[in-house]
């Protein structure tokens, strides 16, 4: 059982905070405030890691839903123009 | 491979270099998967002659052109990305790339894919205008020398990545104007390297020379479409190259590669 006084890596050193994710006791250069919380660097890397792959999902949806639209608008804009520029001839 | 500074004649010169190192076998196949997309884009304009005024009745059977058009468009890119990696492979080292060529980053060729249909975009929505598919050239350019220094998939990251090279302004407009020229002078070639097929074959028996002699006149329609297609195809390797060693230029600019390759030669030199 860790003792809540001291952070949970340096037992030497007094605890600053607690980790919200995992209730750890951290010292002030192993805990990290993210977004208004305190939180240990192992839960704070899983949380990153997390986003990042959100976002690389997001970023793939993204490109090619904007793709697919640009493809269609592509072969859509290709028959009106052609068919603008046929009917003046 | 970078020797000069960057300048209109410098990447135009190190481009020729770049096309001589991937000619065999990478830009035969930015030829390959660039013929299907030209010559349905000849059969589509082909057609719309055909029917004329009447195209708006046709829209069924314009529209299955089209996508097909934009089927080969596709294959195209995935040709033109290969090719632009092989330049990338061939600047860096100054020898011919081999097989890993082939393996194009999955988020390069999506970004590529994203900024060609923009540009294609841009061409058919601005084809009324010159300097439009200009633009719009330039860009789908710009998209083939950038699409590897893309290292995730967002679309706003591949457009920064082409207009942050496109404020190089200068550059890319001589080049575009030096392909406009180059254009005509590889018409006039395609077209005399045919006529000179078609005399050369007329030494054969049992050939119909005046009958071949017919098509190939300028009085036919899709003679010339064939040969625009064609013009288009034998400049392409040279237009990505152009634009693959530009944006490696102005890279090397930035980031001082340019400087530390002229101090060693500086000092070679000394030596």
């Amino acid at each position: 059982m860790p003792n809540p006084k001291t952070c949970s890596v340096h037992a030497q050193r007094p605890a600053f905070a607690v980790c919200m994710t995992c209730a750890k006791t951290l010292c002030q250069e192993c805990a990290t405030q993210w977004d208004g919380i305190w939180h240990c660097a192992s839960c704070l890397g899983a949380k990153r890691a997390v986003t990042v792959k959100h976002s690389a999902a997001a970023g793939w949806i993204s490109i090619a839903a904007a793709t697919a639209l640009l493809l269609y608008f592509s072969a859509r804009l290709m028959v009106w123009t052609g068919a603008l520029i046929a009917g003046l001839f | 491979m970078i020797r000069a500074p960057l300048s209109t004649t410098s990447v135009l010169d190190e481009a020729t270099d770049v096309v001589a190192l991937t000619a065999s076998p990478w830009a035969a196949v930015l030829v390959a998967t660039a013929i299907p997309y030209r010559l349905m884009l000849a059969l589509f304009v082909d057609r719309l002659f055909e029917i004329g005024s009447r195209a708006n009745e046709y829209g069924h059977f314009l529209g299955t052109t089209a996508n097909l058009t934009i089927a080969a468009f596709v294959l195209a890119i995935f040709g033109r990305s290969v090719y632009a990696r092989a330049c990338r492979l061939a600047l860096a080292r100054g020898t011919s790339p081999g097989r890993e060529a082939w393996r194009v980053p999955r988020v390069a060729l999506a970004s590529h894919l994203l900024t060609a249909s923009l540009a294609a975009v841009m061409t058919w929505l601005t084809l009324f205008t010159l300097i439009g598919p200009a633009v719009a050239t330039v860009i789908s350019g710009l998209g083939a020398g950038t699409m590897e220094l893309n290292e995730r998939a967002a679309v706003r990251g591949a457009f920064k990545l082409v207009f942050r090279y496109a404020k190089q302004t200068a550059i890319p407009i001589a080049l575009s104007l030096i392909f406009v020229v180059a254009f005509a002078v590889s018409f006039v070639n395609v077209a005399s390297a045919l006529s000179l097929i078609t005399w050369l074959v007329t030494a054969i028996g049992g050939f119909d020379a005046p009958h071949w002699n017919l098509l190939f006149s300028g009085e036919n329609r899709r003679y010339i479409l064939l040969l625009l297609a064609g013009a288009t195809v034998v400049l392409e390797p040279f237009w990505v190259a152009a634009f693959v060693v530009l944006v490696r230029k102005a890279g090397a600019e930035e980031n001082g590669d340019d400087l530390r390759v002229w101090f060693d030669e500086v000092r070679r030199s000394e030596a």
